[in-house]
């Protein structure tokens, strides 16, 4: 025996393999022990050791359960109900001119006023716009208005902006969408996570009122880290910028403004006008300008009589001394003999 | 029109000085009386560097393209007094050939400009094409414009100004000249002489009498 341990390794292999092809048996029941259980009343397990559960339990539960009334069917507490048409123009038919968007009038006047004072400040200091549509909450969007048709056609331009349906009273119920500039740099687990956050600090709060308050207040902040996400953080001067643009934008003006604010409406259409007409007179400028440099100038030409027998010249011009900074060119301007100075 | 010497009004065709009878004789006797060539800049004093020098034909060759009648002439030396200076302009633009000008341009239609560094006096004279157009207080005023920089020995600086000054000053009269060419004519026609004017008097006073009578008549046969 030159190799014992290849003995030992093919025995234990063989012994393996053996052992691998008898599958331990099923427990089954001794002659005479169900029936001694049945008898008792109750076979512990018995539904488990039944030859085909699932179908002796249906069986069972369809014979047995009796038909649920009509007073029995749960229905829901709040049915959702389409939105009323007579306010789909003003929620779908055009892009918001505030960026609160409640034409229903389901938020307060003082909430209202504060809701939008708040989105201003956030579109003040934001690179995204964040628009809120307020809906009933057990109210439907109707078919017909396509969020992802709408974002599109109203957001498309201008600056990035992200828009919550906020649902009164079931905030859990908000969606948000993205303008199409933000859709590829924020990804939607990004989006999921603001508004699950957003719902989770709405629904703390007891009263509808402050539910949105804090919902907002919540989205701002995410909207604050998909900002810095999707790189516009930097463009902190763009905000400011672009405030112009924005609906309803909180401006400060001055006094003098708000008084000159009725001359300057009524003089906008004459600034084209006036722009083309200062154009045309500088562009007049600049070419008579540019004439005069290039004009060429001739003097007409007199017969004069020869003075004190100078045949070229006898305009004597004038001479000024520089000796002295102190005997400025002013004091030497009248040009008589010496004799005829007084002193 | 003043005399080179005594500074004194002298009228217009005067062949010498009625104050104290200058003429370009006596120049000549102070100066020389032969030709001179010289060039349009000469720097006899040797104020202008190279780089100076370009700078200035440059301000000169500018006046020559836009008014093309006229040249101007700078000359430096040492002269001596300062009241000579004055003849001295006199006399060179009368007495100097200038080799770099075209010859369609006499001297009549000259502007020299005189630098003394020794004596720290500058004059200009200009030629009879320009005298019903440029006035002493004209060529004071171009010199005015060049007296700080001269005053710290900025010589290039100053002649640049003083032509810039000139370039704007002939500018306004050429415009003024198109505008009322009798104007400046008239300053250098010959004096009228006593017998026209009593005759122009005496003419007026027959057409008023003539323009009298008329209208006495009509009164009468009315």
């Amino acid at each position: 025996m030159k190799f014992p341990q290849a003995w030992i390794i093919a025995g234990t292999l063989v012994t393996i393999t053996q052992a691998a092809t008898q599958e331990a048996g099923l427990p089954a029941w001794k002659e005479g022990e169900r029936v001694q259980l049945e008898k008792d009343g109750w076979v512990a397990g018995g539904a488990l050791l039944a030859k085909d559960p699932a179908q002796v339990s249906t069986a069972e539960n369809e014979s047995k359960l009796p038909e649920p009334t009509a007073g029995e069917i749960a229905e829901p507490e709040n049915p959702r109900v389409e939105l009323p048409e007579k306010f789909w123009a003003e929620y779908f038919g055009e892009k918001p001119k505030s960026f609160l968007v409640d034409p229903q009038g389901l938020l307060s006047t003082v909430d209202h006023r504060d809701r939008l004072a708040f989105l201003n400040y956030h579109a003040s200091d934001s690179a995204i716009d964040l628009y809120v549509y307020v809906f009933k909450g057990n109210q439907e969007i109707p078919g017909e208005a396509r969020e992802e048709e709408l974002i599109e056609r109203f957001f498309s331009k201008g600056r990035p902006a992200a828009v919550v349906y906020y649902y009164m009273s079931a905030p859990e119920l908000s969606a948000i969408y993205l303008s199409p500039s933000l859709m590829g740099a924020i990804p939607g687990a990004e989006q999921h996570r603001a508004l699950e956050s957003s719902v989770m600090q709405a629904i703390e709060k007891p009263d509808p009122s402050k539910q949105i308050e804090a919902f907002l207040v919540q989205m701002s902040i995410r909207i604050y880290w998909m900002e810095r996400l999707a790189g516009l953080g930097t463009a902190a001067a763009e905000p400011m910028m672009a405030s112009a643009s924005r609906p309803d934008a909180p401006v400060k003006k001055h006094k003098m403004m708000i008084l000159l604010q009725p001359w300057i409406d009524k003089s906008k259409p004459l600034v084209l006008p006036a722009a083309l007409l200062c154009a045309s007179l500088l562009a007049g400028l600049v070419m008579t300008g540019w004439l005069r440099r290039r004009a060429r100038y001739r003097f007409p030409e007199f017969e004069v009589e020869p003075r004190l027998g100078g045949p070229h010249a006898a305009g004597i011009g004038a001479v000024i001394s520089f000796a002295s900074a102190a005997v400025p060119p002013a004091s030497q301007r009248d040009q008589v003999p010496d004799y005829l100075k007084r002193y | 029109m003043k005399c080179p010497r005594c500074v004194q009004r002298i009228h217009r065709a005067a062949s010498l000085c009625p104050h104290c009878g200058f003429s370009i004789t006596d120049a000549d006797a102070r100066f020389g009386g032969e030709e001179l060539r010289l060039r349009c800049l000469t720097d006899s004093a040797g104020i202008l560097r190279r780089g100076d020098r370009e700078r200035v034909e440059e301000a000169m060759k500018k006046i020559s393209k836009r008014f093309p009648q006229i040249f101007v002439a700078v000359y430096t030396g040492a002269l001596g007094e300062v009241a000579h200076i004055r003849q001295f302009g006199f006399w060179l633009l009368n007495r100097s050939a200038f080799e770099d000008v075209p010859v369609e341009k006499p001297n009549e239609a000259g502007i020299l400009l005189t630098i003394d560094p020794e004596s720290k006096a500058a004059g200009m004279v200009f030629g009879y094409l320009l005298d019903p157009f440029l006035e002493e207080s004209d060529t004071f005023e171009c010199l005015s414009r060049a007296h700080a920089s001269w005053l710290e020995q900025r010589y290039a600086d100053g002649i640049i100004r003083a032509l810039a000054e000139l370039e704007s000053i002939l500018c306004k009269r050429c415009r003024q000249a198109r505008r009322d060419p009798e104007h400046f004519q008239r300053k250098v026609q010959p004096p009228a002489m006593m017998g026209d004017t009593v005759r122009r008097i005496r003419a007026g006073h027959r057409n008023e009498s003539v323009k009298q009578s008329a209208s006495t008549r009509e009164e009468v046969e009315k």
